[in-house]
């Protein structure tokens, strides 16, 4: 079965690796992320075979560099250029991490939580006001790994997501790999988290998979943390998520695989596809049960 | 208007530096109070950077390092010199 009757779709982030089995499989792949980035500086002939390809899937886009999460403005020059990409590949949607990725002249190179306070909630919202009048439309947000606790964080990470999207509008994009990997380290409960969020604005969801490194605590103990890698199978914890997930959003929800190495062969991806595609489906089974009771009340 | 931009983006710019910079890292560690004051941290911010956890602190920094790494192995070689600008780069190469 492929699609979902309930307008739920499952599909995979486009990487160069996996290009090919994602063609000959388009039969159990409904959609397709691709990252921004990698087409900045990519010839004009690979941006417009794109079109090609959203003649055969649906295409959405993720950016992975525009730093929304800042007490500091946004990358004029990097979001000209997401918006000149975003533009011309015209995807279904489009989607930011709520991250910072540079502070003055240092660039980090990938994406680190930022302190959750005031600042932050009021530098992300003038940001996306900008992005909006550049691209002309607002990035659905997705929540961050991380394996520091952001110093200087006033608001725990719900209550912060919860306060810049509905502040912006905008739609969230829910990493449960990167809420499970959160709620590890730091302590919380995942379930209680996808309670608080505003899940009715969530319209897309990412799967991953991750490892556990071991590291000394401030008290001398060991202790474990969840890095959020990319490389590893889906666990059975984040599965069960999106299956809470699907059981209290209201609206169709778009699912992306991410796997970004350590490549196994292609069937064992289509069968985590395959995995995601039952906890959606457990998840709106439950919700159909509940309905009686939810009118009822 | 934002409110007070500066301190903020003061704290964040702190941070990038010890994710990226293990001098800046080493130095913080062996004395967290004056790096924060260095950095013109306020009170607040020096507190809740003085707490930070050390070994998660590594690790995230390991993290940054190798995804930089990796982002950099997969930045596509699309962006091919001309041939006049080829003879340049190889006649003056290093």
């Amino acid at each position: 079965m492929r699609q979902l009757s309930t307008g739920d779709r499952v599909g995979l982030s486009w990487r160069s690796e996996i290009a090919a089995s994602i063609l000959q499989h388009l039969d159990r792949v409904d959609v397709v992320e691709l990252i921004a980035e990698d087409y900045f500086e990519a010839p004009a002939r690979r941006v417009r075979a794109l079109s090609t390809l959203a003649a055969q899937v649906p295409l959405v886009v993720h950016g992975i560099g525009l730093g929304l999460a800042s007490a500091s403005p946004v990358s004029e020059p990097h979001l000209d250029r997401l918006a000149r990409f975003v533009n011309r590949a015209r995807p279904e949607s489009w989607s930011e991490h709520l991250a910072f990725v540079r502070a003055g002249p240092i660039e980090l190179g990938h994406l680190a939580a930022p302190p959750r306070s005031e600042a932050t909630i009021a530098g992300t919202l003038a940001n996306l006001r900008r992005v909006r009048a550049v691209v002309g439309s607002l990035p659905a947000l997705e929540n961050v790994a991380s394996l520091l606790d952001p110093p200087g964080s006033d608001y725990d990470e719900a209550s912060w997501l919860s306060a810049i999207a509905t502040g912006s509008d905008a739609h969230l994009l829910l990493d449960l790999h990167n809420l499970y990997s959160n709620a590890q380290n730091f302590g919380f409960e995942a379930a209680d988290y996808v309670q608080r969020v505003p899940v009715e604005r969530v319209s897309v969801v990412h799967l991953a998979g991750g490892t556990w490194l071991e590291t000394d605590g401030s008290s001398g103990q060991s202790r474990r943390l969840r890095l959020d890698d990319h490389l590893h199978p889906v666990p059975n914890a984040v599965y069960a998520l999106l299956e809470e997930v699907a059981f209290r959003a209201p609206q169709a929800l778009t699912v992306i695989l991410e796997r970004d190495g350590k490549y196994p062969p292609f069937g064992e991806l289509l069968q985590e596809l395959t995995l995601a595609r039952e906890a959606l489906a457990r998840g709106r089974a439950r919700r159909r049960e509940a309905e009686p009771v939810r009118h009822a009340g | 208007m934002r409110a007070e931009p500066s301190d903020p983006a003061r704290l964040e710019a702190f941070l990038a530096r010890l994710y990226v910079d293990s001098d800046a890292r080493a130095e913080f560690l062996s004395d967290r109070g004056r790096a924060a004051d260095a950095a013109g941290l306020d009170e607040a911010q020096r507190s809740a950077v003085v707490a930070l956890d050390a070994g998660a602190l590594e690790l995230a920094a390991r993290s940054f390092t190798h995804k930089r790494q990796h982002a950099r192995a997969l930045r596509p070689q699309s962006k091919r010199l001309p041939w006049f600008r080829r003879v340049l780069a190889w006649l003056y190469r290093a």
